[in-house]
């Protein structure tokens, strides 16, 4: 199962990297984000902690909805995903290679919105083994469930817009528990409940890597 | 493939407005006025049925999908989607009530309460449901991808619920306990309230997946009229 | 691990029945199909060929029955109207790419080999977006020789190749049946491509008027008399 999954990953990665639109309209849009953001704060004043984590989580969120639909279209273009299909690969190896491929992609558009919210929202990070935590265990949980509802993409099956509707309110648990644990990691102090909120994003991991691998299988077929 | 249950359909209809002026009597009448909070408590014999009845509602969608996955029959996809426009309906009223009352009794028309949010965050989840029901998107996959989405939808529950409530807990608290303890009377019209509303929403229920059916026997009766031609 | 042996079943169909909602595409097909034999699917535009194949190499299930394949994954290929290339990884990056797919690890010479074999050795260090549909067609058949395949979906290939390409295409199907493989064929071109089938499974759709009255027939090569349709 490693190896399909691997294989898929690094040809994503390698032409996404090559110019793929998904990766750049992720880059700009969320740091286009950050920076409309950075507007509403008033003359002299810093953005509350618990805000610009909202914003950089906001970012991430919109970004992986892009990076999804940019990995997924890569297949439709010459019918590539019927190959997939076909291959002895399991399918379960198709979503952690494209989850996979889709967790450095939003990783590398991450790189970008971390300084921008240092820079236009004022922040600092303060904890940095918390920061670097926090950042894998919400991104798997975002490209767990990415991997799978962008699959739902292929083939006009839905676009990219309603499933922005469906994701975000299904994330809520994840980025609640995100926001809270980086807006510790901007003010300096833990926030309450620390253990519970990592507990709670690490059990979102837990559950949504579990139902999309028994999903998956569905969603992923042959038909237009 | 018969598709209307004509016992079903005619006397459930009867039974569910039998019961209903059962329940307004009850609420009217039989149950006593609430000390503090006064009239406006009568909302809650409306409110906690809708909120009830609309979460069974998105676990039939859950448990339909399952289902359909299972059995691939469809059937169990226009089950999950009466269920869905039913549950989505029941939420809707559940969120009106649920800020009408909140309003004179919290002083608040929103408040950061688990279960409210909870209803609000399903109420997105599947009025998107329904969105990609009626888009027909998916062509020849939308049942799947709607089972698929019918089961992350419910269970995403558990921990909208439980995130909610750790968010709130290291908010100040808006309100002092819920509702307080309630008399006997309170609870028995709760109970006919509860139960009323179960028989509007059974025939509700069936009455919208005979519709279905028979739409869809209806496309199929098309499709071979535009074949023969 | 013994080779494939002529007459041992390859795949085979039972009572398999695929709908579109209410709407039957085919119905209650059963034929066996054994190693070593290359059947032509026919039928007019709209008769389920496609779908049928579809079905066969299990990328859509069937409404009604099943279809049995005795050959593993590994050794299945498909070639369609899709090519399946990525058009910003060059030629042998494809290539590459599919046999990791398939669990193969094959070396660069090995690849480079296979490309020459379809006449594509100058262009493997070219990105396969400028390709014209007859190199990729190439390519893609490329990709299926790699996998030396015991069963060969083949979805209207000749489909805008020029004769050289379509030389090629006909020379590794004569190999591949050869091998013992299956070759499962859809095709528009009956007249030409009757000659290098086997068996014949006909389609006629769900609509009135099929010769047989169960919208299809199933026979060797030899006995088959086109219908004056299309």
């Amino acid at each position: 199962m490693l190896r399909p999954t691997l294989t898929l990953a690094r040809k994503d990665l390698k032409l996404m990297a090559s110019g793929g639109q998904g990766l750049i309209q992720a880059a700009l849009l969320g740091l286009l984000l950050i920076f409309v953001f950075s507007l509403s704060r008033p003359a002299g004043e810093v953005v509350p902690a618990q805000g610009a984590a909202a914003i950089f989580w906001l970012a991430s969120a919109f970004g992986q909805v892009l990076v999804f639909n940019g990995l997924y279209s890569l297949e439709e273009l010459t019918g590539a995903r019927l190959g997939l299909l076909l291959s002895p690969a399991p399918r379960h190896a198709l979503w952690l290679g494209k989850a996979l491929a889709g967790f450095f992609l939003l990783l590398a558009c991450q790189v970008l919105f971390a300084p921008a919210v240092v820079v236009f929202l004022g922040q600092d990070i303060l904890d940095w083994p918390t920061w670097g935590l926090t950042v894998l265990v919400v991104d798997w949980g975002l490209v767990a469930l990415g991997s799978l509802l962008g699959a739902l993409a292929q083939g006009q099956a839905a676009r990219e817009s309603l499933l922005t509707v469906i994701l975000f309110p299904l994330l809520l648990p994840l980025l609640l528990s995100a926001i809270k644990l980086t807006a510790g990691v901007f003010s300096g102090q833990a926030p309450e409940g620390y253990e519970q909120w990592l507990g709670m994003a690490l059990a979102f991991d837990a559950l949504f890597s579990g139902a999309a691998i028994f999903l998956f299988p569905f969603v992923y077929g042959g038909e237009e | 493939m018969r598709t209307t249950d004509a016992p079903m359909t005619k006397v459930l209809p009867l039974l569910a407005a039998l019961a209903l002026t059962a329940a307004q009597y009850a609420i009217w009448r039989y149950a006593p006025v609430e000390a503090t909070m006064g009239l406006v408590q009568k909302i809650f014999y409306y409110h906690l049925p809708m909120s009830w009845w609309a979460m069974v509602s998105f676990f039939i969608v859950f448990a339909a999908s399952i289902a359909y996955l299972v059995k691939r029959d469809p059937r169990w996809d226009r089950l999950a989607g009466a269920a869905a426009e039913i549950g989505v309906l029941l939420a809707t009223l559940a969120l009106v009530t649920g800020s009408l009352w909140a309003r004179p009794i919290w002083n608040t028309w929103w408040t950061w309460d688990p279960r409210l949010t909870t209803t609000l965050i399903m109420w997105f989840v599947y009025a998107a449901y329904l969105l990609l029901r009626s888009a027909e998107a998916g062509g020849a996959r939308g049942p799947t991808v709607r089972a698929v989405l019918g089961v992350v939808a419910f269970l995403d529950v558990p921990l909208v619920f439980y995130s909610a409530r750790m968010w709130r807990s290291v908010h100040p608290a808006v309100f002092g306990a819920k509702g307080g303890g309630l008399e006997p009377e309170m609870w028995t019209t709760v109970l006919v309230s509860v139960s009323a509303f179960g028989l509007l929403w059974l025939w509700m229920l069936l009455a919208r997946v005979a519709q279905l059916s028979q739409a869809q026997r209806l496309d199929a009766l098309m499709v071979w009229d535009e074949e023969d031609r | 691990m013994t080779p494939p042996l002529a007459h041992t079943m390859a795949l085979q169909l039972k009572r398999a029945g695929k709908f579109f909602g209410a709407r039957p595409v085919f119905k209650n097909i059963t034929c066996d199909l054994p190693a070593g034999q290359v059947l032509l699917v026919v039928g007019r535009n709209g008769a389920g060929k496609s779908t049928l194949l579809k079905a066969m190499a299990g990328l859509t299930p069937l409404s009604l029955g099943a279809v049995e394949r005795h050959v593993p994954l590994e050794r299945t290929a498909y070639l369609g109207h899709n090519t399946f290339l990525y058009h910003r990884l060059t030629a042998l990056e494809n290539l590459a790419f599919w046999a990791g797919m398939y669990g193969l690890s094959p070396s660069k010479d090995e690849l480079l080999e296979t490309l020459t074999r379809v006449g594509l050795a100058r262009a493997a260090y070219e990105q396969a977006g400028i390709f014209s549909r007859g190199m990729a067609q190439r390519l893609t058949l490329a990709r299926v020789l790699l996998v030396r395949p015991d069963l060969l979906f083949l979805d209207e290939p000749g489909t805008g190749l020029d004769t050289a390409s379509l030389a090629v295409l006909h020379r590794e199907i004569a190999q591949a049946r050869e091998r013992g493989a299956l070759v499962v064929w859809v095709s528009h071109q009956i007249s030409e491509d009757l000659a290098r089938a086997d068996l014949v499974l006909s389609l006629s759709g769900g609509a009135t008027g099929s010769t047989s009255g169960q919208g299809w027939s199933f026979g060797p090569a030899s006995a088959y008399v086109p219908e004056a349709s299309c």
